[in-house]
């Protein structure tokens, strides 16, 4: 895509934004991977990222491209991609309260770094100081908020008793605003409304355990440490529960990569005070491992309270980003080795070094990130109690069961066939009352059905454990007895059978392991520290 | 208490009314308006038809450059006071912004100077498309070069690159590796001019620089080749011995016999007073 122009790509956003049948592409042309930004510097980006939020902004703003929006008010530093966001909002079918605290941050963040903006064509930059200004859309947002805007008055007006800042217009602007908001009888949207987005928006995503992607294409990964320690994606992210997050060391976004870094700092610290600092690793990896040497991840990390050690590092994938980019589906682009736009993210990864849980886009809380984490400790400590469980309960019923399967072999082997033989049998036990039990043919083919679950468990069994001789045993033994039922003059063979049957049953109840045992208990010993 | 920013007192004020009436009277003499301007210059945003009347002298292309040249240098200072110069600041990127195509070179080089580190979309745009095509150049091609290198990530690498290739001067030569010194992908660029002794020594010294931080076990790696090359400039042997006393592995390096030979023989052979007291701390350090 590099070799096709701005022009195009301008063409290309306004024939989207012209055609309602293909709208919903401008959202995909705000992904940062997209194959329109490789290879081209920030300031081209921004102004095509730029062109697409204002198409938005003629178009009308859906949930699906609300995200976009919010994220650049959130933590964008570039005035033209806060105004276009902000211009964009306006477009939204309706105004929400949750988007008063994303207006009162951009303003802060950009009032000291206002410029002037022109949204008249393609790449356009404002000469005058009669244009727009990323200031006045923020401001022009608040105001179409209007009532929503209430739950952020404090902060709205904190910002205006602060005379610096904003021009006499800008000041006489949001003074109408506030008086408008305050002055406004609807209070429909209280404190506890400010902070939900709508439902069907999130920054997070959680997985459960069987949809995670593989992490089987990364695990021969190498890394190099802050120290210059090199391993693999497998020995560090398997085992354990880890916190993630991306970022390099020459972004000039401080609400980015730098904010990214101090917050992880500070999950670092969040984990100790809960104790599960040995039970939870984390890493910071770059994005830039050619220019992210290990002593320049050391610095970066130390400058921003970091606690480097064997559970927590500062990351450099030594064979280059790509395979990362790929597992992790990481919202970024290049120009050459240098990033040249990227989202905010952070991961949490299951002990097998699967993505669990994704925070992308707004900036997350330290917490909520911890909380994932723990879920996932909570998910490996009930899966190991679940194969305790059943490893107990496994524990004696092997044995149980080749008593009782080997009780139904001599049943079946020694049977009487007429009521005739019944009454001889128990007239031998007479002397223990057995004599009062009835003649009950029915009983031979329960015999027969309990001597056949118990074959059928022993080779299960054996078949687990990969141990066949057992079963063969105890076939060969049911053969045995099958055949001294029926053929005629092999009666006292039965008893030779019975012996097969129960010393084949026993040698598979003895040697029954479950498969998973050993790495059970080296989970749990880890586990337990 | 938190120290409130100082409000002018009345008689400063007054000053200041003075000085930018002054500074902005098309009438007055010149040497007058330019110390006036001065003057003026921490106050200029605190009135709005003060910093029009400024901003109305730097775009006039009639008013003499010493005048619009203060007015500029006035409102830079002036922006340096970020909080109150806030409600300005819309403006008066916009008039550096119109500037950057001004008739006058000086003030031109000064506006995208000013822009370019405040990594303005317009005037990296307009800086590359003058490396570009030197027919719509707004400045010289080392000027280019040198605000482009102000944000790495402008589109500059692949252009750097090609005036390394093909310098139209030194100094553009110069400016480019500068730039290229944060671009990983130009090491082995850097390892060439470090071994070029056919190139210039400022060169070679900003290649060292520049390799070092890209990849410090080739520059270790060339910087012993050179310190041991008896046919190597003394000046650049001496930087070589510095980097490897500064951030060599020392451990290796104790352990370098020929290089710790090498060393012994370049102190005794200079005539640098210098060199040789780094070439004897350095063995000092290591025993000798």
């Amino acid at each position: 895509m590099r070799n096709r122009s701005e022009a195009e790509f301008a063409r290309l956003v306004d024939s989207l934004a012209a055609d309602p049948h293909r709208r919903g592409e401008l959202a995909d042309l705000l992904r940062e991977d997209h194959s329109w930004y490789e290879q081209r510097g920030t300031a081209t980006i921004v102004r095509m990222r730029g062109w697409v939020l204002i198409a938005l902004a003629r178009t009308g703003v859906t949930d699906g491209t609300l995200l976009f929006i919010l994220e650049e008010l959130d933590n964008g530093v570039d005035a033209y991609l806060i105004a276009a966001a902000a211009t964009a909002l306006r477009a939204y079918p309706s105004p929400k309260a949750a988007f008063g605290p994303f207006l009162v941050n951009a303003l802060q963040q950009i009032r000291y770094r206002d410029e002037p903006i022109s949204f008249e064509a393609y790449g356009a930059y404002a000469m005058s100081g009669e244009n727009t200004t990323a200031v006045r859309e923020l401001v022009k947002t608040v105001a179409w908020l209007g009532p929503h805007a209430r739950s952020v008055l404090p902060d709205l007006e904190a910002l205006r008793s602060q005379s610096a800042g904003l021009s006499k217009e800008l000041a006489t602007a949001l003074d109408q605003t506030l008086k408008a908001i305050k002055n406004n009888e609807v209070n429909e949207y209280g404190p506890a409304a400010c902070c939900d987005l709508p439902s069907n928006l999130a920054n997070k995503m959680s997985w459960l355990r069987n949809y995670r992607r593989s992490s089987r294409p990364i695990e021969s990964a190498i890394f190099e440490d802050q120290d210059g320690t090199r391993f693999s994606f497998k020995e560090f992210f398997r085992g354990h529960p880890s916190i993630v997050v991306f970022f390099y060391t020459r972004c000039d976004n401080p609400l980015k990569c730098s904010l990214t870094v101090t917050k992880l700092g500070r999950i670092q610290k969040l984990i100790e005070q809960h104790g599960l600092d040995d039970r939870v690793n984390t890493a910071a990896i770059t994005y830039d491992p050619d220019f992210d040497l290990p002593k320049r991840l050391r610095a970066y990390g130390r400058d921003r309270n970091v606690r480097m050690d064997a559970r927590n590092r500062m990351l450099r994938a030594t064979a280059g980003i790509d395979a990362l980019a790929r597992h992790f589906k990481l919202g970024i682009n290049f120009i050459e080795s240098l990033v040249n736009r990227h989202r905010i993210e952070a991961y949490v990864l299951d002990d097998e070094g699967r993505v669990a849980a994704s925070f992308a886009r707004l900036r997350w809380n330290e917490q909520e990130v911890i909380d994932r984490a723990v879920d996932l400790l909570r998910e490996r400590d009930e899966e190991a109690s679940s194969i305790d469980g059943s490893k107990h309960r496994a524990k004696g019923a092997p044995k149980k069961l080749a008593l009782l399967g080997s009780i139904a072999s001599v049943a079946v082997a020694f049977f009487p066939k007429c009521p005739i033989c019944w009454a001889a049998y128990l007239s031998m036990f007479g002397i223990a009352g057995f004599n009062q039990i009835p003649y009950s043919p029915w009983l031979q083919p329960i015999f027969a059905l309990v001597m056949a679950i118990n074959l059928l468990s022993v080779w299960l069994r054996g078949w687990s454990t990969k141990r066949i001789i057992a079963p063969l045993i105890a076939t060969t033994g049911a053969l045995i007895i099958l055949a001294s039922r029926t053929v005629s003059g092999w009666e006292k063979l039965a008893v030779c059978g019975v012996l097969l049957t129960l010393a084949g049953s026993l040698l598979s109840a003895v040697t029954w392991r479950p498969r998973k045992s050993l790495a059970f208990f080296a989970k749990k010993s880890l586990m337990t520290g | 208490m938190p120290k409130k920013s100082a409000k002018p007192t009345r008689p400063q004020v007054r000053a200041t009314e003075t000085s930018l009436s002054v500074a902005t009277d098309p009438k007055g003499r010149v040497a007058d308006r330019v110390t006036a301007m001065a003057e003026a210059s921490m106050t200029i945003c605190e009135d709005d038809q003060s910093f029009r009347a400024v901003i109305n002298v730097l775009r006039d292309p009639k008013e003499p450059f010493e005048v619009r040249n203060a007015a500029l240098q006035a409102l830079g200072a002036a922006a340096f006071r970020v909080i109150e110069f806030a409600p300005c600041r819309s403006d008066y990127i916009a008039t550096l912004r119109a500037l950057a195509e001004d008739r006058d070179p000086t003030l031109r080089r000064r506006a995208l100077g000013t822009l370019a580190r405040e990594k303005d979309g317009y005037a990296q745009k307009k800086l590359i498309e003058g490396l570009k095509n030197p027919d719509v150049a707004l400045v010289s091609p080392e000027k280019a070069l040198q605000f482009l290198s102000y944000d790495p990530h402008a589109e500059a690498y692949a252009i750097a690159r090609e005036f390394v290739k093909k310098p139209p001067n030194d100094e553009a030569k110069a400016e480019a590796l500068r730039l290229l010194a944060a671009d990983p992908k130009s090491a082995p660029l850097f390892e060439k001019v470090l071994r070029d002794k056919d190139e210039l020594r400022d060169n070679r010294q900003l290649a060292a620089s520049a390799l070092y931080s890209l990849n410090p076990g080739k520059f270790q790696k060339h910087a012993r080749a050179m310190l041991l090359d008896k046919s190597e400039f003394e000046d650049i042997q001496a930087t070589s011995l510095t980097a490897l006393a500064q951030f060599g592995d020392q451990e290796a390096v104790g352990k370098d016999e020929p290089l710790l030979k090498g060393i012994q023989k370049l102190g005794a052979k200079t005539r640098s007073a210098k060199y040789k007291k780094n070439a004897r701390q350095f063995l000092a350090r290591h025993g000798r």
